[in-house]
């Protein structure tokens, strides 16, 4: 008998008594599936969701799991390939039988995966900043819809006295979608719209389809539109609106900064700079720039100091592989990852299940929890009410927190509402 | 005489004396007032006053190091924390209101500062704005000066009117002369509106446009033939202006980026161009000269602890400051120069030299080598961008007539011109130069001469990753440092040499400017060109929409123009005649 079959018999072995096993251990634990990028080119920012994900299925386990049972994570990777989003979905649906998914952070991959989790009556928790004009029963949206990240930022600047707004965008759905939202809102509260810097373009019958200046992915010159910029608010009382995403905002910023343009003469306000991105950006080049999220990390309330004190002590003994401990932050978009755990825990409890129907309906009905970002509440809309904070960037890549809105309800459908 | 003077200064100090409590127990008062409208009330009193405490304690109100002490059952005092800190990092509290010590030593930690938003913080600056017009700093004077002018503040006229005759800069002048113009066209005496209308006509004045336009909203102006004349040709006057501005500066942001292309393919220039080997690890080079000039700079800083495949390598430190942390560059600038030939040695002698005759494969190898070294890049430096800072000079600007020129980029035309004179001169003015040129242009004839080609071909390789290194350290100050860096200008520097000509460095230089420009010109001018083109028909709507998304459009110009360039003339712009070449 050669070695190779005394291991797959031992292997084999291995499986029968396992399978005599887990029927008493499924008993106690709940599959929950994370869908997030592991690798690729949304892994810098999408790995941080699994870690804080991990963190709180752990803290919940140590408290007793959900209705009695531990959270047994189920972790793929879908590799910033939007394809395999959905495959993975299908995978964690058919196969593991999760019973509640969390994942996702470009608007592309929850596109992706939205059919599967439709067909299965499946649930996923999708936590970051996104356009709006979507919504499904099978999708928690904990992420801020536009009017709890770009209006609220508008309105704070119109209250500052700015007049002039040019809107600067990455080329894709969402800086697309919150732009032409922002025209028709801008336009609402009487700002002219020449006054609205970008350029426009227009279909045949000159109705306006695209508001905004856009650049690819990966640009690197920006001259000509900090050039333009410069002019457009030669005047004063303008400000740049920015959905530039990513690494594109270090040559963006760099070249703002030469042309002589400051926080005080012509402030930018970015929709997709959160403190994670600022371990990747020279936040020094950003002091003064305005953010506008649902959660800073600089927020003074004793729920926020715990949550963490106890991520940093959860990463400092995590034996997670590959898992960076050093410099790490908070953000919103892991706060709403966190608050969706809790509020998913929560639907569970008032349902007494986990059947999908059930959580749903719990959902619909309005459970809050008090995360470190304030209290949340559930909406009928599957969206979710919450506080909305404008900050104005630090040296040191956090935020200083200028005004904050309370209870802000969740509006996906925002296009031809303001008029 | 001495001593009537000595006491009228005594008494004038005194005077300062006093109006300084007044001012210190102002805005001790706004600190403790509810609300932003009632403390923005209270600042504004402020305005005008010429007090010394002013300053320094708005100042350290905006920098979040006013902090309130609230005892107990006692109204809170707002103060100041001063002094050295003590083991438990107390400092000693003074007064605001009074300006003396209360007694008490407080840690700054444990107060709350006190609280401004961005209106409040544009209070501060109208109020530090007129005290920034005897300022000494010109550009603190000229954002002054910038910010009255915009804010129309009727108010502050008798303060400009008393700066005229002071000034003696150019610069300020016409910043002064601008801001004058720009508050009184809010006058109501139509006379003084005129003349303001013709003050900025002549001063062409960029940032009066807006103004200009919501003046002849106004219906006054409609009235008044010669205010609706006047503000009819001062906004022709400014556009005229902005229309030479924009020439100017896109002429400018031409040669930049030419400059960057020129720099980063000049190294590919030699490697492909004189060598004719196709070396895909081209931009990696770059990406190893970016890395070095972040190495530099944090060994110049506090060190570096580095993790490559789990050993941990940690850089010490010099822990200098002021000009000499700045002059990071000046020394990352060689290194990074001498690390990329020394990794080009290493390329070279480890897989190049073999496959000299076969392009194809150099071109499949040097590709896997440059997938090797960005992840190399990743396991040392993670895989996340680094950041590497831009000292003081190279983030300024110069404004010449409006056109602004940053130092980052004059720095950048200034050193391309320098390393292609060098290159230049190496290549056709040294013996070493005289050997690289003759092994390039006939490889066998050179070495039946004597001459030891493979040497000659090391150091032509560690000349062209050499000068891939140099333009890293460069791009390291305007755009992003990360393991992919080189993939984003390795395609871009192939286009260039091509087009230039294979083996031709003048090619390089004119093709690199070429390209430069021809895609700063679409940019800045296909809107106005697709605009002119909107009623063409079926067309010129969808040119339209093309051409706003300028960026993108320019680029595809760029590579359409460069496709049918090469049907017309496919060895480039200089065609090399060798036979090394076929």
């Amino acid at each position: 008998m050669s070695n190779t079959r005394i291991a797959s018999l031992l292997s084999v072995g291995a499986l029968a008594l396992a399978s005599l096993v887990s029927p008493a251990r499924a008993e106690e634990t709940v599959k929950v599936g994370v869908l997030h990028s592991l690798s690729g080119t949304m892994a810098i920012s999408e790995t941080s969701l699994r870690d804080v994900l991990l963190f709180t299925f752990d803290e919940i386990n140590a408290k007793g799991g959900v209705l009695g049972k531990k959270i047994t994570p189920v972790v793929v990777d879908g590799a910033s390939n939007w394809p395999l989003f959905a495959e993975k979905a299908k995978q964690l649906l058919e196969q593991d039988k999760v019973a509640v998914t969390f994942g996702c952070w470009t608007s592309v991959s929850r596109k992706s995966v939205l059919p599967v989790y439709e067909k299965n009556n499946g649930l996923l928790f999708y936590p970051v900043q996104y356009e709006g004009e979507e919504e499904s029963k099978n999708v928690a949206y904990t992420a801020e819809a536009v009017n709890q990240q770009a209006t609220p930022a508008v309105d704070y600047l119109l209250a500052q006295g700015v007049k002039k707004f040019y809107l600067l965008g990455s080329d894709y759905v969402y800086p697309q979608t919150t732009n032409l939202v922002l025209l028709e809102y801008l336009l609402s509260k009487g700002v002219p719209i020449e006054n609205i810097g970008g350029g426009f373009r227009k279909d045949a019958s000159g109705k306006i389809i695209s508001a905004g200046k856009y650049t690819p992915f990966g640009h690197t010159d920006y001259q000509q539109i900090v050039a333009e910029i410069k002019q457009f608010s030669a005047g004063g009382g303008a400000a740049v609106v920015s959905t530039l995403n990513g690494d594109t905002n270090v040559p963006f910023f760099k070249e703002y900064a030469a042309s002589g343009l400051t926080a005080e003469s012509c402030p930018v306000v970015s929709f997709s700079i959160s403190e994670d991105e600022f371990r990747g950006l020279p936040a020094d080049k950003l002091v003064g720039q305005l953010g506008c999220w649902t959660y800073f990390q600089t927020i003074k309330s004793p729920a926020n100091k715990k949550f963490v004190a106890d991520f940093q002590a959860w990463l400092g003994k995590s034996t997670v592989p590959g898992i960076v401990k050093d410099g790490r932050v908070t953000c919103s978009p892991m706060v709403l990852s966190y608050d969706g755990v809790y509020l998913w825990k929560a639907c569970v409890e008032k349902a007494g299940s986990f059947d999908v129907d059930k959580v749903r309906d719990a959902w619909k009905s309005g459970l809050s929890f008090d995360g470190p970002g304030g209290k949340v509440t559930t909406q009928p809309n599957m969206h979710l009410t919450k506080n909305v904070f404008i900050g104005e960037t630090k040296a040191d890549g956090q935020f200083k927190i200028l005004k904050s809105f309370d209870n802000v309800y969740g509006e996906p459908w925002l296009k031809g509402k303001f008029k | 005489m001495r001593k009537t003077f000595s006491i009228i200064t005594a008494f004038f100090c005194l005077f300062a004396k006093l109006g300084a409590e007044e001012a210190r127990v102002s805005i001790a008062r706004a600190a403790l007032a509810k609300g932003e409208s009632a403390q923005g009330v209270i600042l504004k009193e402020l305005m005008g006053r010429a007090d010394e405490s002013i300053l320094p304690l708005l100042d350290a109100w905006r920098k979040d190091r006013l902090y309130l002490y609230e005892p107990t059952g006692a109204p809170g005092v707002p103060v100041l924390l001063e002094g050295a800190k003590d083991g438990k990092g107390a400092q000693v509290a003074v007064s605001v209101a009074t300006g003396k010590a209360i007694g008490l030593r407080l840690v700054a930690d444990d107060l709350n500062s006190v609280a401004h938003s961005a209106n409040l913080r544009r209070i501060m600056k109208a109020v530090l704005d007129l005290t920034d017009l005897s300022s000494a700093n010109r550009a603190k004077k000229l954002g002054a000066l910038a910010a009255i002018g915009q804010g129309q503040q009727v108010e502050k006229l008798p303060a400009l009117e008393r700066r005229l005759p002071l000034e003696t800069d150019p610069a300020v002048i016409k910043a002064l002369r601008e801001a004058l113009a720009l508050v009184r066209l809010k006058s109501p005496d139509a006379e003084i509106r005129l003349a303001a209308l013709r003050e900025l006509e002549s001063l062409q004045s960029l940032a009066s446009t807006d103004f200009i336009k919501s003046l002849q909203k106004d219906p006054a102006t409609l009235k008044d033939v010669r205010l609706a004349d006047a503000a009819r040709t001062a906004l022709l006057a400014v556009e005229r202006h902005r229309t030479v501005v924009d020439f100017g500066g896109t002429l400018f942001r031409s040669l930049s980026l030419g400059s960057i292309l020129i720099i980063v393919a000049l190294g590919l220039a030699i490697t492909f161009g004189l060598m004719g080997v196709i070396n895909m690890a081209h931009g990696e080079m770059i990406a190893i000269g970016a890395y070095t000039t972040y190495v530099v700079q944090n060994v110049f800083a506090n060190g570096l602890a580095l993790s490559p495949f789990g050993f941990s390598i940690s850089l010490p430190g010099l822990h200098t400051t002021g000009w000499w942390r700045e002059s990071y560059f000046l020394f990352a600038l060689p290194l990074s120069f001498l690390v990329a030939a020394g990794a080009g040695i290493l390329l070279e002698r480890g897989v190049i030299r073999f496959l000299y005759r076969r392009p194809l494969e150099s071109l499949l190898a040097t590709w896997g080598v440059s997938l090797l070294l960005q992840q190399l890049l990743r396991l040392t430096f993670g895989a996340n961008n680094v950041q590497v800072g831009s000292p003081a000079y190279l983030s300024g600007n110069w404004i010449f007539g409006d056109v602004l020129l940053g130092w980052n980029r004059v720095f950048v035309i200034g050193f391309a011109t320098l390393i292609v004179v060098g290159v230049w001169l190496v290549l056709t003015r040294t013996s070493v130069g005289l050997l690289i040129r003759s092994v390039t242009q006939n490889r066998s004839m050179a070495a039946c001469m004597g001459v030891r080609t493979e040497r000659v071909n090391m150091l032509t390789f560690a000349l062209g990753s050499g000068l891939a290194g140099l333009a890293g350290a460069f791009l390291s100050q305007i755009g992003n440092v990360g393991p992919s860096l080189g993939q984003s200008y390795v395609v871009d520097s192939f286009m260039v040499v091509v087009v230039g000509g294979v083996g031709d460095l003048v090619g390089t230089v004119i093709s690199g400017l070429g390209i430069g420009s021809f895609d700063q010109f679409t940019q800045q001018y296909s809107p106005a060109i697709a605009g002119g083109l909107a009623n063409v028909p079926f067309v010129g709507g969808a040119l339209q929409n093309l051409a706003q998304d300028s960026a993108v459009f320019g680029k595809i110009l760029v590579l359409c123009v460069i496709i049918l360039f090469l049907q017309w003339r496919p060895s480039g712009l200089f065609a090399a005649r060798t036979r090394s070449l076929d």
